[in-house]
């Protein structure tokens, strides 16, 4: 969400507070009649720089996030997330609320309306059968789905007519409707004909009903789409959308000042180069609030870290305000919590991190960690030595691990560094906790809502047999009470009171350390219009549709 | 190496004179000898008379071009002197690879010995398992190897030697094979003496030659290797600098910062070019057929 | 003949098996894995990555994959990549036209430069050129190639602004033009190690060649030097050669492989160093597998091309 929108979110969201709906029945925003009248041949085309290749095209199979950018522009969802965190109709025709009765007062029942007027690329209508298709297709056992968080709890599934299909959840599940704004649908009539979804020809050729048909790919090069002037929604504006992949990040901003690229995508400017950046002539360079959180990961199962005075004393001895000013260019804002600044539901008055190497002293000596004899102190036979950890490669990471490396050495805590590629430190290593610490960027929520069980619940620990991501291995029953509430509640002010709660908590027990939440430094030529950024998501080209150049 | 073969029954001073005074005639090897003499020493005593430690950070002093004040040869993005990084960097590079070269010799040695004595189906099975690592891109065993064991100088020469050893191996199979008809060869196997005597006590010392040249050009290659490895993130871990890992993240800041990878890199070069040189001396001095580069 | 080729063939068949045995273990004794790079996204769980696993079959024994793989293999199918879906010989040929047009352009630089680098210096040996060119082999050969890429970018496309950074084209101005702009300093840059060890070679070719008795029975007969030159010494200088050419694609490969990290080049390099990364194990060993058939067949080429232009050399 843009930070700039704060009181239309707020009043938006009280709004919602009010109808106790999950997402605001908005109108036909995005809808065609309003713009069906005025729309102009598509002309132009804008070529996206981003320094990973896309992998996976179909956008059901598990992906990464730079692959996004490609689905929101060839596919939709049944609905969109919008900037200031509301939910619109997409391919439904509205947003299901318990207020309107697409949802049970139990939460348990979904009728969801579509479109009528929607069409696939290849002309084939498209309908409830297809988002039933979708939705079976995403928990098939055989088929290599992506997340399947939510959908495991969907049953069911009936297709009432063309445009209308109900289900059945297992359980309660408010996440489900933020998780529906990044389902998209794939075609039934010609994924059906295939023998085996995850090897389709399909997968290599998508087929959607977005804005942008696919045309073609060059692997280790670009993606490349072309308008679909049949589009139900706002735009395409321009004819042809290019995903350009440059691996090497200052390749990328030298294309980007030569002009050879028209906007910046992942890894977008490097705070190095942002204040040049900022003066180009002929190019918009502004500032977003990333929504994921770089941190200091603790494992709190290992013995250095069981101890609370342990953790503050290094969260007290980083110095976050040098490393922001000096080594990040003074780009990115401190932060205490794991929820979006963005968010609605980030709690602003937490306590406030302050770099004191004397008070981090203290909190050791008094909890009788004694110095030795080479200067590392030891308690009980455990010396206050760790591992740190993260992607090789990684340059400012790397600043930053080594410049820490100093502070903590100043009290008596010895920090090695142990960088492992990215193939392997997020393997096992990562997900069976078999770290001391890693420096980390995560994004915790799972596109616009709180929920963060699969972070903080005890049961959501794979190194001790649960199925979740809780790697820090962090244990709170009252924590876990919250968020079972939590995804139980669709009311966003009773959600907001019981995440305000989980993140007291977390910032008082520190199972992981918050460093600072990036703003990246996004581009674009001048002559563009219409980017917008979207927190809520995790491209820049999440409405690319929009895009047009003027001038 | 026919020379060498026959002056092998007398292992007399004269030839190794010959050697001595032949390398020294060598002008390159000259100069080779003398710039890795002098790098050598430089990192040695070198980081205690410089003013700064190589692991000082000072964000304040951050990319400090050439000669500003006491940073003779600037700052890097940390605001450590890159002087102090650079010789504390040499001890690290070239120890790796001194190692590497000695390990991988060892190893090329030992599998070439037996290969080439033996012959059979044991030579034939260690000399395809030579073609098999030669037919692979070096880099790809080094970097998987590197992710599969933790990075730390130790590992990092281990890793490298595994991939090294093929040429020397390949050079001594070949002279083996030649000298093992040889009459004091079957001399020793006349009297009794056992096959691991014969090898690396009677054959081995004649074909000590080529391994010399062999591995002077093994730890060119081995600093090359390791700078690659370093310069991709997968070598040696900062704080520790090697001249590779002090190029890792150069090509950022090549813009603003280009001594960065200059000053590393040029060092680099000089070390390599100096082992160069020594090797195609040594080459001449011990009349070592010049059958590769 | 025949019982040679059989026997080389032979040879090459064992070879492939030893190499592909060591690659698999070593990539799959690699921890972590190709779900690495999902373990961050928030959504996916343990359940999740447990779940793929099985899919994919990496929970299995690791010899029953490597016995699938080659098994699979032996039928001509290599594999689909884990990251794009696609079949692992449509991968390697949609990277194979880059690395092909930049190993080709400095082969040929290499070629021309090295051999008349190589000729001159053994016609005039000992000469100042001679030296000079010994001297700056030994250079050109001590320098790393990455970091000659980085001071090229530095010098000619930072600061002079004569050539790109990288890349291969500019989209939108695909042209020959613009490719070749963009092919300039990559390939010069690759050609660097070659062109030092093509005319090392080169010289002590010719010199050889020059000492035999034919070449001295030319020139009493009083044949012109340039002659004796074009028509006998480079001929027969050029005849080992055609071996070395075959030994070195592995060397040349490699060489791709840098030179394309540094120039962000899409060919095989670069899919490499991408597919390790994600351990993409499928494209890696395809890739494996392709630069040593492609090393076998280079060797073999090298050898009957030899065997037939030189008929003093008996196969066998």
């Amino acid at each position: 969400m843009a930070a700039q929108n704060g009181t239309t979110r707020r009043s938006a969201l009280k709004l919602m507070g009010i109808l106790g709906a999950t997402g605001l029945v908005a109108p036909h925003l995005l809808g065609k009649p309003a713009f069906a009248a005025d729309k102009a041949a598509p002309s132009g085309r804008i070529i996206v720089g981003i320094s990973q290749e896309v992998t996976v095209l179909n956008p059901l199979m598990v992906k990464i996030e730079v692959d996004d950018a490609v689905h929101f522009s060839v596919f939709d969802a049944l609905f969109r997330v919008m900037p200031d965190g509301t939910i619109v109709p997409n391919l439904a025709a509205e947003v299901p609320t318990q207020d309107n009765g697409g949802i049970s007062a139990d939460g348990l029942e979904w009728r969801v309306k579509l479109r009528d007027d929607v069409k696939w690329h290849d002309g084939a209508p498209f309908t409830a059968e297809d988002v039933k298709y979708t939705l079976e297709l995403i928990v098939n056992p055989n088929f290599r789905s992506w997340r399947t968080i939510g959908h495991s709890l969907v049953k069911d599934i009936t297709v009432v007519s063309p445009t209308e299909i109900t289900w059945k959840m297992e359980r309660p599940f408010a996440p489900y409707m933020s998780f529906l704004t990044e389902t998209f649908m794939v075609p039934k009539h010609i994924l059906e004909a295939e023998a085996d979804p995850n090897t389709a020809a399909f997968n290599q050729n998508p087929i959607g009903t977005g804005a942008f048909k696919f045309q073609n790919r060059v692997a280790g090069d670009l993606v490349s789409l072309v308008a679909n002037t049949d589009y139900h929604g706002e735009g395409p504006y321009i004819e042809q959308l290019v995903f350009k992949y440059i691996p090497d990040g200052t390749v990328l901003y030298t294309q980007f000042k030569s002009g050879d690229i028209d906007l910046l995508g992942r890894q977008y400017i490097t705070p190095d180069n942002y204040e040049e950046a900022s003066k180009l002539p002929g190019r918009v360079v502004t500032l977003v609030p990333s929504s994921s959180v770089e941190c200091i990961y603790l494992n709190n199962e290992r013995p250095q870290f069981k101890e609370l005075a342990v953790r503050e004393a290094i969260y007290a001895a980083i110095d976050k305000s040098s490393i922001i000013d000096a080594l990040y260019y003074g780009l990115p804002e401190s932060v205490e919590t794991f929820m979006p600044r963005t968010s609605y539901y980030n709690k602003a008055d937490l306590p406030k991190h302050e770099f004191n190497l004397d008070h981090a002293r203290k909190l050791l000596d008094d909890a009788g960690w004694v110095p030795g004899a080479d200067g590392i102190r030891v308690k009980d036979g455990v010396r206050l030595a760790f591992k740190n950890s993260t992607t090789s490669g990684n340059q400012l990471r790397e600043q930053l691990q080594q410049f820490m490396q100093q502070t903590l050495r100043e009290i008596g805590v010895e920090m090695t560094i142990e960088n492992l590629p990215a193939a392997v430190i997020w393997g096992e290593f990562w997900t069976q906790s078999q770290f001391d610490s890693v420096v980390v960027g995560i994004t915790f929520l799972i596109g616009a809502d709180p929920d963060v069980t699969n972070r903080f619940h005890s049961t959501a620990i794979a190194a001790q047999g649960g199925r979740g991501s809780n790697n820090s291995q962090f244990k709170n029953a009252r924590v876990d009470e919250l968020l079972e509430q939590g995804s139980r509640t669709f009311d966003p002010e009773a959600r907001k009171a019981i995440y305000d709660e989980v993140q007291d908590i977390i910032r008082a027990e520190l199972p992981f350390l918050p460093l600072f939440s990036d703003n990246s430094a996004r581009g674009w030529k001048a002559g563009i219009e219409g980017v917008e950024h979207n927190g809520n998501t995790r491209s820049e080209s999440w409405h690319a549709a929009a895009w047009k150049w003027v001038g | 190496m026919t020379t060498l073969a026959a002056s092998s029954s007398g292992r007399s001073r004269w030839w190794q004179n010959r050697a001595v005074r032949k390398f020294m005639r060598h002008r390159l090897a000259l100069v080779g000898m003398v710039m890795i003499t002098a790098l050598t020493l430089a990192c040695i005593v070198g980081p205690w008379l410089l003013p700064y430690d190589s692991l000082h950070i000072d964000l304040r002093a951050r990319f400090a071009p050439p000669l500003t004040g006491q940073h003779y040869l600037g700052t890097d993005p940390l605001g450590r002197d890159i002087a102090a990084r650079l010789l504390e960097a040499g001890r690290i590079s070239l120890l790796v690879g001194f190692a590497a070269m000695l390990l991988s010799t060892l190893i090329g040695a030992v599998i070439g010995v037996v290969a080439g004595y033996r012959g059979g189906w044991i030579g034939a099975t260690l000399m395809r398992l030579v073609d098999a690592f030669l037919a692979f891109p070096s880099i790809f065993l080094v970097l998987a190897l590197a992710a599969l064991l933790k990075p730390s100088p130790t590992m990092i020469t281990v890793i490298i030697a595994v991939t090294s050893w093929m040429e020397v191996a390949r050079i001594v199979e070949a002279e083996v094979r030649s000298l093992r008809e040889r009459e004091f060869v079957l001399a020793g196997r006349m009297l009794g003496l056992s096959g691991a005597h014969i090898m690396f006590r009677e054959i081995l010392p004649n074909v000590i030659g080529p391994i010399i040249v062999a591995a002077t050009l093994t730890v060119a290659r081995a600093i090359l290797l390791e700078a690659y490895v370093s310069f991709l993130g997968y070598g040696i871990q900062p704080p520790l600098p090697s001249w590779g890992n002090m190029l890792n993240g150069a090509q950022q800041y090549l813009d603003k910062a280009p001594w960065l990878a200059i000053i590393p890199g040029l060092t680099i070069t000089i070390a390599v070019t100096s082992f160069n040189f020594i090797g195609d001396g040594l080459r001449d001095a011990l009349d070592v057929r010049n059958d590769r580069m | 003949m025949l019982v040679f080729l059989l026997n080389r063939l032979w040879q090459s068949i064992i070879l492939l098996v030893i190499v592909s045995i060591i690659g698999f273990l070593v990539l799959n004794l690699m921890p972590g894995g190709p779900l690495a790079q999902f373990t961050l996204d928030p959504g996916m769980t343990q359940a999740d990555i447990e779940r793929l696993s099985e899919q994919m079959g990496l929970n299995r024994p690791l010899p029953v994959q490597y016995a699938d793989w080659a098994w699979r293999m032996l039928q001509g199918d290599w594999g689909t990549s884990y990251r794009d879906g696609a079949p692992v010989l449509e991968v390697i040929r949609r990277h194979l036209f880059a690395t092909l047009l930049l190993m080709g352009s400095s082969t040929v630089i290499a070629i021309a430069l090295g051999t008349w680098i190589g000729i001159r210096g053994a016609t005039h040996q000992y000469s100042g050129f001679d030296y000079a060119a010994t001297v700056g082999a030994m250079i050109a050969l001590s320098i790393p190639t990455f970091w000659f890429g980085l001071i090229g970018i530095y010098v000619f496309s930072l600061e002079l602004g004569w050539v790109p950074a990288g890349n291969m084209y500019t989209i939108g101005k695909e042209s020959a033009l613009n490719y070749l702009h963009h092919l300039i300093l990559p390939s010069i840059v690759l050609s660097l190690v070659n062109v030092a060890t093509w005319s090392r070679y080169m010289r002590s070719a010719t010199l050889d060649v020059i000492s035999q008795d034919f070449i001295k029975t030319a020139r009493a007969k009083g044949v012109p030097e340039r002659r004796v030159l074009r028509k006998h010494v480079v001929g027969n200088a050029l005849l080992p050669m055609i071996t070395l050419a075959g030994m070195h694609l592995p060397s040349i490969l490699g060489g791709a492989l840098v030179t394309e990290t540094v120039f962000t080049w899409p060919g095989m390099g670069r899919l490499f160093l991408d597919s390790l990364g994600y351990s993409d194990y499928p494209v890696v060993m395809g890739l494996l597998m392709f630069s040593a058939i492609l090393t076998l067949l280079g060797n073999l080429i090298a050898d009957i091309v030899v065997a037939m232009v030189d008929p003093r050399i008996r196969l066998g």
